[in-house]
Parts: C-alpha cells; sequence; structure tokens
C-alpha cells in the first residue's frame, strides 16, 4: 500500500494549477452537480461571462459525449468512468481535458478526427458544423448527432489535443484537452 | 386549445405555451443529456398550433446555454417556423440576451442566419 500522503497529490495539483477535478464513474447528476461547482469556481476567479460559458459547455460536451459513447456500448455504470480535468495553463487560459476508456478502434477514429479538425481555421469549422447540423440523425434522437467534438474545436483557442494509451489487446484510454 | 407549462430544472429551461396569445416562451439553460425528453413535447406543441391554431405564433426565448443536443432540437423547432412563414403563416421569433455575454448573441445570430421569418436579437 502507497503511503497516506495527500501533501504531494496536492503539490501536484498546484502546480499543474488544477481548479477542479474528477475520476470515477459518471451519472447524468454528477455531471450536473460537478457543472454547478465548475460555474461558482469561473465566477469566484472572476472569469469573463464569455470566457466562463465557453468553460462550462466544453465541459458539458465532452463529459456528455463521454456517457453517451457508454451508453451506446451498453456498458455498465462501472465502465461510464471518466477522468475530467479543469485547470489553467502558464498564459491564465482555462483548459478543460477529459479521458475514458474506449474500444481501441474507437479511440483511433477519434483520434483521426481530432487530427482533421486540427487543420481547420473557424470559419471551415462553422461550416462542417452547420453542414453536421442539418444532417438526419441516424435512430440516435437524444445526442448531439457528433456536433459536439466540432463544437468543443470551434470554442477552443488552438487545435484540440488527444492522445491514447493502449489498456490490452481490446481497450485504450483516450485522453482528449482543449484550451479555452 | 392546450396551454402547457415545464417547471425550470438544473439543466432544462422553464417552458411555457400559450395557445390563446400564441406565444411560446423558454427561459434558462438547456443542456439535459437527452434533449429528445423534453423537446418533442415543445415540437409537437408548435406543429399542433401552427396546424390548428390560425394565429400568428411568436417565440418569447430568454434561453442562455445550449448543449449540442438543444441546439439540434431546436432547429427542429425553427425548421417548423420556416416551413410556416413560407406557407405564409405569420411567426417570429424575439430571442433575449444579457449584453454582458455575447456568446447568446453569437448562439442566436447562428440560428437567424438559417432563417427568413422575423428573428430580433434583443440585448438587455
Amino acid at each position: 500500500m502507497e503511503p497516506f500522503d495527500l501533501f504531494s497529490m496536492r503539490e501536484a495539483y498546484n502546480r499543474q494549477q488544477i481548479m477542479l477535478c474528477f475520476n470515477g464513474p459518471i451519472s447524468r447528476s454528477l455531471i450536473e452537480e460537478i457543472g454547478n461547482a465548475l460555474r461558482n469556481y469561473l465566477e469566484a476567479d472572476h472569469a469573463h461571462p464569455s470566457a466562463a460559458m465557453d468553460v462550462f459547455a466544453v465541459y458539458i460536451e465532452m463529459t456528455q459525449n463521454i456517457r453517451h459513447y457508454a451508453t451506446q456500448k451498453g456498458w455498465q455504470e462501472q465502465e461510464a468512468a471518466a477522468t475530467v480535468v479543469i485547470a489553467r495553463d502558464e498564459a491564465g487560459r482555462y483548459v478543460v481535458s477529459a479521458g475514458n476508456m474506449v474500444d481501441a478502434a474507437d479511440g483511433a477514429g477519434l483520434l483521426a478526427k481530432v487530427e482533421s479538425l486540427a487543420g481547420l481555421d473557424k470559419t471551415q469549422l462553422k461550416a462542417i458544423y452547420k453542414e453536421q447540423l442539418r444532417k438526419p440523425r441516424d435512430g440516435d434522437a437524444a445526442t448531439g448527432a457528433g456536433l459536439g467534438l466540432i463544437d468543443i474545436a470551434r470554442k477552443a483557442s488552438e487545435p484540440l489535443l488527444a492522445s491514447m494509451r493502449p489498456l490490452n489487446e481490446d481497450r485504450a484510454f483516450i485522453s482528449l484537452r482543449a484550451v479555452i | 386549445m392546450s396551454d402547457f407549462s415545464i417547471p425550470r430544472s438544473q439543466s432544462t429551461p422553464a417552458i411555457q405555451g400559450n395557445w390563446s396569445e400564441g406565444v411560446l416562451s423558454m427561459q434558462g439553460d438547456s443542456y439535459p443529456e437527452n434533449s429528445y425528453e423534453l423537446f418533442h413535447q415543445v415540437f409537437e406543441w408548435v406543429e399542433r398550433f401552427l396546424q390548428d391554431a390560425g394565429r400568428p405564433l411568436t417565440l418569447e426565448l430568454h434561453l442562455l446555454y445550449l448543449n449540442t443536443s438543444s441546439i439540434k432540437a431546436m432547429m427542429d423547432i425553427f425548421d417548423l417556423l420556416e416551413a410556416a412563414h413560407h406557407a405564409g403563416q405569420p411567426v417570429a421569433v424575439n430571442w433575449h440576451y444579457d449584453k454582458r455575454n455575447e456568446r447568446v448573441a453569437d448562439l442566436a445570430e447562428e440560428f437567424k442566419e438559417d432563417c427568413t421569418f422575423p428573428f430580433a436579437i434583443v440585448g438587455f
């Protein structure tokens, strides 16, 4: 067993300017409660209302994407786990990151999508966003139907960053990062 | 014929449909995980009003943040209005926003781009 010491964890969080983080199974109500806390932090931090809304929006799209993915896979609550971090970078910009377990093939698909979005400017992102918005839903009316990732890219001030780490033959852990 | 009212929750807006006045109002944020659950009843009310009421319909929106699935649902409602407008029925949207948060105006503006009926974005 590791020694009981939260100090090193606290040091790491402070060094990385982490405002809020969560790791574990994420439910619909937990997303709302953490979102509430996030809004309060942003207000206390005197974030501009527009910036606060962008950070909140990216947090919501990332976490709801993770929930929809697990639902779509028919995974149990325990597998619908997410690692969510909201921090600031050296320049004081807000950084929203989220990670979750995926089927390796889906992870590769997401990496490719993030890469394809990275090459687009704001006008091009808007065009594919509107195109996606106009696409008929493919049976699943509940979700944003593929809009989430494009929306996140539109709200980010630099290209999204994604990375994948294999867990076993079939599964991998994917991390996505957006600088607002 | 039928009025309806949905109270506001943490992640869903307050919504009121007033049949006799021909006004549909919404206030607040909308980011439910399943936006279809919420919006299908709004969609059906608008559809029925446009079919049966024979009166102008106005949407008074005080919406703030919408997640992408709510955006998709709102677009479906605006498409109904657009079709009614093309059929010669008077419809209008007034989207009210707090001038301190221009993101809300940006959001309304993107909807407006795809609509040819009267669509006002009103700052307060």
